[in-house]
């Protein structure tokens, strides 16, 4: 830290303060200074304010004390101004060591003649001249121009009259001067460089592109409209800060003036928008006065005339920091009434930007001395920065509840979809099915109607038992066909009802004692149509077989339901089927049809016979989903 | 039986029917109809003791005639005569009022037989006709919470007979079974069928008051 005699506590502060929220501890940490024992320091200084190209040295130099603030000590005093200070080498300095002069501040530009010879200038030292006032100059002094003792260093310093500048800090001016090792005053000079001039463009740099993303943001995004008034803001004072270390603006100082203290008002309007927005707040008044002030503030200046710019501005710098101090407060009591959780970082941030201001306010009235590093222009980028990182967060935040929102609502849209084409889906074969009935009801009563009919006229009227026996079986298939084409599937334990009931029925017409024993318990098991009369017509067969043929006077029925199949074996006490007879007048027996139909549903119908002991007819069906009789063929 | 209606619509069969129905009953009057126009008109001018019925006619179906027969002359018995055997055609015609049916094909003594025991009160019932009428009557017995229907429930012992048949045991077997006679089981197969019409016809005023057919005249 360098020692300077008006550096004061606030400095302190504010160097480490900004030092805190820039994050650039880094530097803090650099070189160790020189000893103060190798630097000489000037405090005091023979000034004569008038131009010319060598020292005026037929005038009478007036003692002056370092730093010399033309503002008290030379008012209104606008132009240049010849400084003249005496040293000596140091001692433990040798003659070989390379000397530099380090000066702090001098404002707006200089240049240097060591023994009367010029080493240095600052720049254009001409209207518009070179603006240096944040710039530190270091200045080598040539050992070959050094004399051991009395040495005369004449400064040519070219400077503004306070009145004539928007800001104290752009008046003329000359601090103290240092002489010593240039290692030592170089790496001073470099770290003070950096926070006058390096920090604050990359904190306004930074801010520039975080205006414009913002306002890049809010174009994509228009619901929140503070964010553009935030990044217009921003990248308005980013622009406005561009005073601070550009130093040859090609335009007079009159109107770089003018310009740095009518721009305030749009960055204050837009700033006292964004604070407004925030809050939620909106008022066509306060727009319109906003509008106003950006026209009657360049109005009073232009009338005013720049030879009171500096009272003129002094005072609306009052008005401005009021609103815009007023403006924070109003937002931060709506967000303290709405959003409490939001209060407290905002309220931190706006108290600093508001203590920044109302620093910056005091030292232009010169309640606190001027700090070496531009406070204003430093911390306020920064503070900005903070505001809109937070803004950043939220933005993104908000975008991902929308992003969740709609990946919601996509997810509902995808389900109601699914469920509207699984209804139609399920209508499409609940018609498709209905059609399919339809169809099979038509067909079947077309078969009972037509072919129907004409069968049963031969069953009634044919001469011959055989035919109408034929024909009689006939329009059983047909019937039993059509109940396949159009049946669902029937309960098991329903069919073996149904089978029971016409077997014991046909049996006991025939007077053949009948012993039917199915399984008690009621199984869940489904019998397809085409299972069932199949089934049925097999069953039908042996029946008939036993009635017409066998001669038996007892038949026993034995049904099975396994998991997997069922089975029912038929056994007579009649005669058995002959050897001879089996094969020749298998027709008339139907067994292999019987066994050919078995076959269709992948079961089995076995026969066994032999004469005296009658015959058994073992029938094994599979069932389940699996089964081929569930298949329609 | 005296006065006997024959509905059907083939003459080869209508003229055998004839011949079996002369027969089964010696003394009948048999009065043909080939049409449901005509059948109807018949009820209206002659009181029958018996009605054989085909189905599937020319300009209808049987079941018409016989919810007329049964409106016009409760008394006369309606007997379904059909090449149909499945529940969905002989179902609306015993909920109609038919006494029972007989399936055409079968051979001459066969329904000669089946005949001569529905006239001396014995129809017969099938196990998917009897699984039929249980489902019925379990659906009517269920509250219907705006109608007053006056429920035609059965007894315990017409549903007994019902459930056996359901199972697949004949009419005489569940005799034996309940200790019952012939008769007795008869019977009950009778009044189960009674039953089964009076309550379809109920539900059907019903239904017609719902549609608003005799609305206004209440």
């Amino acid at each position: 830290m360098p020692h300077r005699p008006d550096s004061t506590l606030q400095r302190a502060l504010a160097r480490s303060a900004a030092a805190a929220l820039a994050g650039l501890t880094f530097w803090l940490g650099g070189p160790a200074l020189a000893s103060p024992a190798d630097v000489q320091r000037i405090t005091s200084a023979e000034v004569v304010l008038a131009d010319g190209e060598r020292f005026p040295e037929g005038a009478t130099p007036v003692p002056v004390g370092l730093p010399d603030d033309w503002a008290v000590n030379h008012p209104r005093h606008d132009g240049t101004a010849w400084y003249r200070v005496r040293f000596a080498v140091p001692d433990p300095i040798q003659r070989g060591d390379l000397l530099a002069l380090y000066v702090a501040r001098v404002c707006s530009n200089f240049e240097v003649f060591l023994n009367g010879r010029r080493i240095h200038s600052g720049g254009r030292m001409e209207d518009p001249a070179t603006r240096n006032c944040h710039y530190p100059q270091l200045v080598t002094l040539p050992g070959g121009l050094l004399l051991s003792s009395a040495n005369v260093l004449d400064l040519r310093v070219h400077g503004r009259a306070e009145q004539r500048v928007a800001a104290r800090e752009r008046a003329g001016g000359l601090s103290e001067l240092r002489i010593g090792p240039y290692a030592d005053l170089a790496a001073l000079h470099q770290r003070e460089l950096f926070w006058n001039v390096g920090a604050v463009q990359a904190a306004n740099l930074a801010l520039a592109v975080l205006g414009m993303l913002m306002v890049g943001l809010n174009r994509l995004n228009r619901r929140d409209p503070s964010l553009t008034y935030f990044g217009l803001a921003s990248l308005a004072w980013a622009g406005l800060s561009a005073y601070l270390w550009w130093r040859d603006i090609p335009l007079d100082d009159a109107t770089v003036e003018f310009i740095v203290c009518t721009a305030l008002t749009p960055i204050l309007a837009l700033a006292v928008q964004f604070l407004l927005s925030h809050a939620q707040v909106r008022s066509r008044l306060l727009e319109a006065a906003l509008l106003a002030q950006c026209v009657v503030l360049p109005m009073s200046l232009l009338l005013a005339g720049p030879a009171r710019l500096f009272l003129l501005a002094s005072a609306w710098y009052v008005v401005l920091a009021g609103e815009a101090i007023a403006a924070m407060g109003l937002c931060l009591r709506i967000v303290w009434r709405d959003r409490r959780g939001a209060f407290w970082p905002l309220a931190a941030v706006l108290a600093a930007a508001a203590a920044v201001l109302l620093a910056e306010l005091a030292v232009q009235r010169r309640w606190i001395a001027m700090p070496d590093v531009p406070l204003l222009q430093l911390v306020l980028p920064l503070l900005l920065i903070a505001v809109a990182v937070r803004l950043l967060v939220s933005f993104g935040r908000s975008l991902r509840q929308a992003e969740d929102h709609r990946g919601l609502i996509e997810r509902r849209v995808r389900e109601v979809t699914a469920e509207v084409e699984r209804n139609f889906a399920q209508l499409a074969e609940l018609r498709v099915e209905q059609v399919t009935e339809k169809e099979r009801k038509r067909i079947a009563a077309d078969l009972h109607d037509d072919l129907g009919a004409k069968l049963l006229t031969i069953v009634h009227t044919s001469e011959s038992e055989r035919i109408s026996t034929l024909a009689r079986e006939a329009l059983e298939e047909m019937r039993l066909s059509v109940r396949g084409l159009t049946g669902k599937p029937l309960k098991l334990q329903d069919a073996l009802a149904d089978w029971r009931a016409e077997t014991v029925s046909r049996l006991g017409q025939a007077n053949i004692e009948i012993d039917w024993r199915s399984p008690p318990e009621d199984t869940d098991e489904l019998l397809p149509a085409r299972g069932y009369v199949q089934t049925t017509r097999i069953l039908r067969e042996a029946v008939s077989n036993i009635i017409k043929h066998s001669g038996a006077s007892h038949c026993k029925v034995r049904c099975a339901i396994s998991e997997r199949q069922f089975g029912i074996n038929i056994q007579d006490n009649g005669r058995g089927i002959p050897m001879e007879l089996d094969g020749k007048l298998d027709r008339g027996h139907g067994m292999s049809s019987m066994k050919h139909r078995a076959k269709q549903m992948q079961g089995q119908c076995l026969v066994e016979s032999g004469p005296g002991y009658g015959t058994v007819i073992r029938l094994t069906l599979p069932l389940g989903p699996d089964a081929p009789a569930s298949a329609p063929r | 039986m005296s006065n006997i209606l024959l509905l059907e619509d083939l003459p080869e069969i209508r003229a055998w029917l004839k011949v079996l129905i002369k027969q089964v009953f010696p003394n009948a009057v048999i009065s043909e109809a080939a049409r449901v126009h005509d059948a109807l008109e018949m009820i209206t001018a002659v009181k029958f003791d018996l009605a054989l019925v085909d189905l599937g006619l020319p300009d209808g179906s049987g079941v018409d005639v016989v919810a007329a027969l049964r409106e016009s002359q409760p008394e006369a018995q309606s007997v379904v005569v059909t090449i149909h055997d499945d529940d969905d055609h002989l179902f609306p015609a015993l909920q109609a009022g038919a006494f029972g049916y007989v399936l055409k094909e079968q051979p001459r003594e066969q329904i000669a037989e089946q005949l001569n025991r529905m006239s001396q009160g014995e129809p017969p019932l099938s196990p998917s006709i009897a699984r039929k009428v249980i489902k019925y009557f379990a659906e009517q017995a269920k509250p219907h919470p705006k109608d007053n229907i006056p429920h035609v429930s059965l007894t315990d012992r017409e549903n007994e007979v019902l459930l056996r048949v359901a199972k697949g045991y004949t009419l005489p077997e569940i005799g034996v079974q309940l200790n019952l006679s012939r008769h007795t089981i008869a019977d009950y197969v009778k009044q189960i069928y009674r039953k089964l019409n009076v309550s379809s016809r109920a539900e059907a005023a019903l239904e017609a008051q719902r549609l608003g057919l005799f609305g206004r005249s209440r």
